[in-house]
């Protein structure tokens, strides 16, 4: 799907990426992980014909350059940071399904409603006024309704709740076999279960490329009960946000969540600690 | 045997769709964005304002070289715009490209399928009616109003008038266009309109007078250099039908008049503006298409 071969970017004198070889096949899903500055951006933005660079690449046996128009519209995007867009929420879906045959407004709305975001009911809504989340799951929504064949998100869960996050992350579990993906996180243990394969970059070359073994719970509703010591108000919030239900004695909550994101509930989890009496996965 | 190129036909009318319906995405959404601007109200309001203006301060009773009524007006206006409209057309299309790179929208946009001509000429037509739009609505308040007044109509002169300041603001759009791809900041950009704007103005009549006069430099260099000036050339063409002596304004003018003679310098002051805007949007363009996007 994507090859590179000798792949060089400069900025000047400042080499962003050095001499890269990488061949992304159909059905990856890989974690594209370093530390800020490190290249991620530069990559993504080349694969996406954004920048002129040295060697070689073919994105679906194409040059990204060249045949701009055709790749694109086979590859979703979602950037780190919402860009400030001034259209409204309306004109933003309409643009997006306009340009595109194989987006329509439906299945945008369908995709941002799957992630909890109501599009007819912000329809008049400056995009700018929407707050981070909401603006994150409609960039989502906006490249899910392609159904592309890559999709690329930088930092994508960074401004979700963990509710929108489950459901994004269900998403893309149940589009892995036609989809190839790349997601950028500074952290693998993110986006650990999504993944088969990781690259990790450091001063413009790959470090690391390895595949890992697919997580065959990722997808799997997990029932989850916390019993606190004690009443605590910060355990408590945080386990309302994961939509945990409080029990009658106000110390026993019963919630669930997917596979995928056992891990993260687990370390955040943890900084109560000291308030769990007991905590059983199932 | 015909299957693949129907098929084939078939994917490039397809991709042709593709290609209009970005293109008219883009013009639109820029065209409601800029609505949506401050900018726009102001430059809206300079120009409808200063119709208002002029007729409010009663320009059309006053007598200047023979110019009365509605007449009066339109070379006030015109004066008005030629001093005005370059800057306020620069500083409405420079900041395009090199603002969207600099708030990242460059980067989402252009990673959607959108062509990089649809994205490109659709800010420019957009940018074209957001700027015209106004400064012919002037025009047009202008004549309505001399109409209600009783004022006499000098429709081919209005007319003549539409034309030149589209042609004008067509060829700074351009210029702009093309700033705005080539620097790395708006502000840069912002400052680099404003020393353009500077330098063609001085180099209208008012400089050239002095080199004249110093005998410092040969006439077919001051004529080249104010034929080569946009706002020379939009000045000189808009006085040209009241004064065809061109007895108002500089010697330069005067010298150009007698080299292009009346009916070619009125077709020079409305198609070089025009090959200009062209010549700078085509090369902002080609830049935009051949650097790096984000």
């Amino acid at each position: 799907m994507i090859q590179i071969n000798a792949l060089t970017k400069k900025f000047g004198r400042f080499t962003a990426i050095d001499q890269i070889d990488l061949h992304v096949l159909q059905g990856d899903r890989i974690a594209l992980i370093g530390l800020n500055g490190a290249g991620k951006t530069t990559l993504i933005r080349i694969i996406l014909g954004q920048y002129l660079f040295d060697g070689e690449l073919q994105v679906f046996g194409k040059n990204p350059r060249q045949h701009r128009v055709e790749i694109l519209d086979r590859i979703g995007f979602v950037p780190q940071i919402p860009p400030p867009i001034q259209m409204s929420v309306g004109e933003l879906v309409s643009f997006a399904a306009a340009i595109s045959f194989r987006s329509s407004r439906a299945a945008i709305i369908e995709k941002a409603h799957a992630l909890g975001f109501e599009i007819e009911s912000n329809l008049k809504k400056p995009f700018l006024k929407l707050s981070g989340g909401m603006k994150q799951k409609l960039l989502i929504a906006l490249a899910l309704a392609r159904e592309p064949e890559i999709l690329i998100m930088d930092e994508p869960a960074a401004n979700l709740d963990p509710q929108a996050r489950q459901a994004f992350f269900l998403m893309l579990l149940r589009s892995m076999e036609k989809t190839t993906m790349i997601l950028s996180s500074h952290r693998v243990d993110e986006v650990i279960n999504l993944i088969t394969r990781i690259v990790e970059i450091d001063h413009g070359r790959i470090i690391q490329d390895e595949q890992i073994n697919r997580s065959h719970m990722a997808d799997t509703q997990l029932n989850c009960r916390v019993i606190l010591t004690e009443p605590n108000d910060q355990a408590t919030q945080f386990l309302e946000e994961w939509n945990f239900m409080q029990g009658e004695n106000r110390l026993a909550f019963d919630g669930s969540f997917i596979g995928a994101e056992r891990l993260r509930f687990m370390t955040t989890i943890a900084h109560f600690a000291n308030q769990i009496k007991s905590l059983h996965i199932n | 045997m015909t299957a693949v190129p129907a098929r084939e036909a078939e994917t490039e009318h397809r991709n042709g769709l593709q290609l209009m319906r970005a293109l008219i995405q883009i013009t639109l959404s820029d065209f409601k964005e800029s609505v949506r601007a401050k900018w726009f109200l102001i430059y809206s309001l300079v120009f409808g304002g200063a119709v208002i203006l002029l007729f409010v301060l009663g320009i059309t009773e006053s007598k200047v070289l023979g110019f009365t009524g509605l007449s009066r007006l339109l070379v006030t206006y015109i004066q008005l715009c030629v001093a005005i409209l370059p800057i306020l057309v620069l500083i409405s299309t420079v900041r395009s490209v090199v603002g969207d790179r600099e708030a990242n929208i460059l980067e989402y946009f252009l990673s959607m399928p959108v062509s990089l001509g649809a994205y490109f000429w659709g800010k420019v037509i957009s940018k074209f009616f957001l700027i015209f739009v106004p400064i012919l609505s002037a025009l047009i308040g202008a004549v309505i109003w001399g109409f209600f007044k009783n004022l006499a109509i000098p429709w081919s002169i209005a007319g003549y008038y539409a034309i030149l300041l589209g042609s004008l603001s067509w060829c700074f759009l351009g210029l702009g266009m093309y700033i705005s791809t080539v620097v790395k900041k708006q502000e840069w950009g912002l400052g680099l309109s404003v020393l353009i704007w500077l330098i063609l103005l001085l180099f209208i009549d008012a400089v050239l007078i002095g080199l004249m006069m110093q005998h410092q430099i040969i006439e077919g260099v001051i004529v080249g250099i104010a034929l080569l000036n946009p706002v020379m050339v939009f000045r000189t063409g808009a006085v040209l039908l009241f004064d065809p002596e061109l007895t108002a304004i500089g010697p330069a003018s005067y010298v150009i008049l007698d080299r292009l003679g009346f009916a070619g310098f009125l077709s020079f002051s409305i198609l070089y503006p025009i090959l200009l805007g062209w010549l700078f949007s085509t090369l902002g363009f080609l830049r935009f298409k051949k650097g790096d996007l984000a």
